[in-house]
């Protein structure tokens, strides 16, 4: 068993992918009948410290409908200098350059340790990073005060060659022109009137007598556009200047009646935005960051009105079909987002507010570009601040973990097809025989656009076994995927990431305990849980709720051991063992449930969970808890009331918060000041314990979570009370008087109960 | 160092890590805490603590009964390094002389004229009596002013990297206090790189390099 979790773990350490089936059914019949899908989650610039570049043009496969990047998998013929094609099987010369190799002499490429390798290519000119900064001007002074500073801040952050780009609004919208003599001046526009992209370039005299630029053909270095324009200039040439634009901003001066919210043009000011970099920087990385303070409440993108009687929408409006404005301006901000996607930019959300902003209705800003988006109460929190400033974080290797423009082409071995992707993409509409044509999240595709992305942007990739039932076993023995991300690196390079991998089929009937033994339980929750959460942005909670009951079920009938109905002889092996706890607490996740969080809050959750890597999205669905005692080393405990006990100190992280948790007794000791007496220097060790490691967490975490300090009886306990499995209620009394645990008032079912009637329902001979 | 979050605006808000803590995070790390607890044995009949593993000294500690806690060695498995949760930077005593900073600056600055901008040039000057001002009222900091005379320092030794790293730290640890001012010493260090190398201090290698983060020790 160990070996199938080390060569997981080895996996997704060198190829950023891990994969639901390890060994794969080898007819469609079959796979159906495994219940989970074929899928795998797919880090595509998942950092390599390991893995330096290389600096030439990747070999291709030379069938013009395959174009296959050549890989260790491929049998090459060093006397004749060939090498065959392990997905059409087409036989290719290698080029000229290639004309010294042979089984002692072999490129990077056919070494078994480049199953995924990274290539410079020179393609096109270099155009810098751009950032166009979209902000909001209703807010509060303090509010503004630390927005401007973080602002000024981030122009140190920069790469020096940035082109930056300065758009404020509030009732009107002002974009504003940069340049370094010392004479600020900017364009004004109403925020209630709509513009088209060419109204915008022409008010802004960005229409020139352009040299007609080809998308797609490289641009030859004389008809190089000029790099820069009055709205968007070199941040080391403007910097001082800007600081003083940004230093002068005032807060929006229309004045705001009682009992009024301020007019906000935010869908005008973000379409403007759009618009500008639409015409200057088609298909170069550069980022919209809108930062907004509350809801959009004027003109197109209105999200509510700027009557403060007037709630903004909540799920039971949304449920009853009340909600005049959101589907005009979810489409005005879905519009957006697709011009956004297909110009290759993307739009960051900071929204700062107690209230709601608009999330809901903004949210395909950021899903469909790759953006952030970034939920917090103010601007003056070291919530948003440090956030932001991670934005610009750089790697190990010194350079900015942020990368733009990307494609991912997925290929595949005949007998597979490719059924869709989930994650921060759109879908690039390449048809071709390995598309399926039964879709799983944004399918119809074998292509992706990633408008923006880091080394931890995770999409999950589904895949549809096609071999016919009964068919033999392929030949080879192996099924073959292969990954080609192309992006712009944050140096401004283009590079090409290969990853090339292969699995064994074997033959469900025969053989099922092996693709049993090599199911990734994890995965499989993840790439579930994203199809879920896909779900649930279009249909009815309770749905997706059974539909993920059903799939848990028929897994349980399918490789659980139990005599027909006889639940207590149910028994599931360890490679599943974890799997129906998984589904219980994404059944009680916020990424599913609604009940507590408003329409932002389920949409800021359901965003961070369609990115997150394998490990993180664990944590989402089912929180870490450790427990740190006079009794050893802190220790991962059951995410369950009976573990939390009052000689403990408990550290729960559910990516989104830290909860650091004081036992009873703990905190009367803490009361009582104990930690400050020098013999008890062991209990002031104790309680910083959980302190130091919930900093680590929070030194990497991007966005910065909330840190909540709470003890036994602390209404912010609720924190952790949520959150762990009820297995002691009100309801049940017996465990009351033992001691052990604390007793959840709610009527949730616990997972006990929870998997007695997943026992119950697996063995029926009914069902 | 590690500041407090602001409770009084955001809700649970975490605390403030100095630039020079985010940007070390990429050393030496712990394991991180991902692992989790085994799934209770199956068949366990319902309503039962799953785990029933727990210390035996969780069910003798009645919190009625609370007497102090076990005396005993510190723990040596957990792992603390409490040094690191100090609340502020050490404000020593500094005694950093304003025109210790203010001076090589200007020099520098003087040395950028003849090839840069005359506006630009000028622009950075204002910036640098701001410097003065507020430094001459008494507005900065104690870690700001010991900042600022190390950045000067290897502005001196042509550290343009270090020194714009010690920029970077200012910013993004003080940008309350430097905003106005930092600009114009960010666009000094980012001229002077291309200024000839004539006049100022002894110019050394490059390549040994600190970072501004060792400026405590």
């Amino acid at each position: 068993m160990a070996t199938y979790l080390e060569f997981i773990q080895q996996n997704e350490e060198r190829d950023g992918v891990r994969f639901s089936w390890n060994v794969w059914p080898s007819s469609r019949l079959e796979a159906t009948r495994m219940v989970v899908p074929l899928a795998c989650l797919l880090t595509p610039l998942k950092e390599r410290l390991d893995l330096p570049p290389v600096q030439y043009e990747p070999v291709l496969c030379s069938r013009p409908t395959c174009k296959a990047v050549l890989n260790p998998l491929c049998q090459v013929d060093y006397r004749a200098k060939l090498w065959a094609c392990n997905f059409c099987f087409q036989r290719n010369q290698f080029p000229p350059a290639y004309a010294g190799i042979s089984e002692l002499n072999q490129p990077a490429e056919l070494m078994p340790q480049f199953s995924t390798i990274e290539y410079i290519v020179q393609r096109g000119p270099q155009t810098p990073l751009i950032f166009l900064y979209v902000v909001d001007t209703c807010l509060e002074e303090d509010d503004l005060q630390a927005l401007k500073e973080s602002l000024q801040m981030s122009l140190s952050l920069l790469p020096a060659d940035a082109l930056v780009g300065l758009i404020t609004f509030g009732r009107m919208v002002q974009v504003h022109e940069l340049s370094s003599e010392g004479i600020s001046k900017s364009y004004v526009f109403r925020g209630t009137k709509d513009l088209t992209a060419k109204q915008i370039q022409d008010m802004l005299g960005l229409s020139r007598p352009a040299v007609p630029m080809q998308q797609g053909r490289p641009l030859q270095p004389h008809e190089q556009p000029v790099i820069s324009s009055r709205f968007l200039q070199p941040v080391h040439k403007i910097d001082m200047n800007l600081t003083d634009l940004l230093g002068e901003l005032q807060r929006d001066p229309w004045p705001v009646m009682q009992g009024k919210r301020p007019l906000r043009s935010t869908g005008v000011a973000l379409s403007i935005a759009v618009g500008l970099l639409e015409g200057t920087f088609p298909n170069t990385g550069a980022r919209i960051m809108l930062f907004t303070g509350g809801p959009p409440t004027q003109g197109p993108g209105m999200v509510v009105g700027d009557e403060l009687k007037t709630p903004i929408r909540s799920w039971h409006d949304i449920e009853k079909d009340n909600t005049r404005l959101m589907k005009k301006a979810t489409k005005h901000y879905e519009t957006l987002a697709n011009r956004t996607a297909a110009n290759g930019h993307c739009i960051d959300i900071y929204a700062c507010a107690l209230d709601q902003t608009g999330l809901l209705e903004m949210k395909c800003c950021a899903n469909l570009t790759g953006g952030h988006m970034v939920m917090g109460d103010s601007f003056n929190t070291s919530l948003f601040k440090q956030t932001f400033q991670r934005v610009f974080n750089k790697g190990f290797n010194g350079e900015f973990r942020m990368a733009f423009g990307a494609s991912l082409e997925v290929k595949t071995s005949r007998e597979l097809k490719i059924a869709g992707a989930i994650g921060p993409c759109i879908s690039l509409n390449a048809k071709g025989p390995c598309v399926s044509e039964n879709e799983l999240g944004i399918g119809g595709t074998s292509q992706w656009k990633i408008c923006s992305l880091d080394p931890s942007t995770t999409l999950a990739i589904y895949f549809e076994v096609v071999n016919q039932h009964n068919a033999p076993i392929p030949q080879g023995g192996r099924g073959v995927v292969q990954f080609v991300t192309q992006y712009q690196h944050s140096s401004m390079q283009k590079r090409i990431r290969v990853t090339t991998i292969a699995r064994n089929w074997a033959d469900a009937q025969s053989q099922l305990q092996h693709i049993e033994a090599a199911f990734d339980q994890e995965a499989a929750a993840v790439l579930m849980a994203r199809l879920g959460v896909y779900r649930a942005e279009s249909e009815e909670g309770p749905d997706v709720l059974r539909w993920l009951d059903r799939q848990l079920i028929r897994l349980c009938q399918k490789f659980g051991q139990y005599n027909k109905d006889d639940p207590n002889s149910f028994r599931l092996s360890e490679s599943f063992s974890l799997y129906p706890q998984f589904m219980f607490h994404l059944r009680r996740s916020p990424f599913l449930q609604v009940f507590n969080n408003s329409p932002d809050e389920s949409s800021y959750y359901r965003h961070h969970f369609a990115r997150q890597d394998l490990t993180q999205s664990l944590i989402m669905i089912q929180p870490i808890l450790y427990a740190y005692s006079f009794c050893g080393p802190p220790e991962p405990v059951l995410l369950d009331s009976s573990s939390i006990l009052p000689d403990r100190i408990l550290l729960m992280d559910t990516f989104f918060q830290i909860v650091i948790y004081l036992g009873e007794t703990i905190a009367q000791w803490q009361k009582a000041g104990y930690q400050d007496m020098p013999e008890y220097e062991n209990f002031k060790h104790l309680l910083q314990a959980p302190l130091d490691d919930a900093q680590e967490i929070l030194q990497t975490r991007f966005p910065m979570p909330r840190y909540i300090n709470t003890e036994h009886g602390g209404s912010q306990a609720r924190f952790l009370l949520s959150k762990v499995n009820p297995s002691q209620t009100h309801n049940n009394l017996y465990a009351w008087g033992q001691e052990s645990g604390a007793p959840i008032l709610t009527d949730d079912v616990s997972l006990q109960v929870f998997m007695d009637h997943l026992k119950k329902l697996a063995v029926s001979s009914a069902s | 160092y590690v500041k407090p979050g602001n409770k009084a605006r955001g809700w649970n808000d975490p605390p403030q890590f100095s630039y020079g803590l985010q940007t070390q995070a990429g050393g030496p790390k712990r394991a991180p805490l991902t692992r989790r607890a085994p799934a209770p044995a199956q068949g366990a009949p319902p309503g039962t603590p799953p785990d029933t593993s727990a210390p035996a000294a969780s069910t003798t500690l009645s919190p009625k009964s609370l007497g102090p806690p076990p005396l005993g060695p510190v723990n040596p498995a957990l792992r603390t390094e409490s040094a690191r949760w100090t609340v502020e930077e050490p404000s020593e005593d500094c005694s950093v002389l304003a025109d210790a900073v203010l001076i090589p600056l200007r020099e520098a600055l003087d040395a950028c004229r003849p090839t840069v901008q005359k506006q630009v040039c000028d622009d950075i000057g204002r910036r640098l009596t701001v410097l003065r001002d507020t430094w001459a009222q008494g507005k900065l900091s104690a870690p700001v002013r010991k900042r600022m005379s190390l950045l000067v320092q290897e502005l001196q030794q042509r550290h343009w990297d270090t020194a714009d790293e010690i920029h970077r730290s200012l910013m993004v640890d003080h940008v309350n206090e430097v905003s106005q001012w930092l600009v114009g010493v960010k666009r000094l260090i980012a001229e002077m790189r291309n200024v000839p190398t004539v006049e100022l201090a002894e110019p050394r290698d490059d390549e040994t390099e600190t970072l501004p983060d060792q400026e405590a020790a």
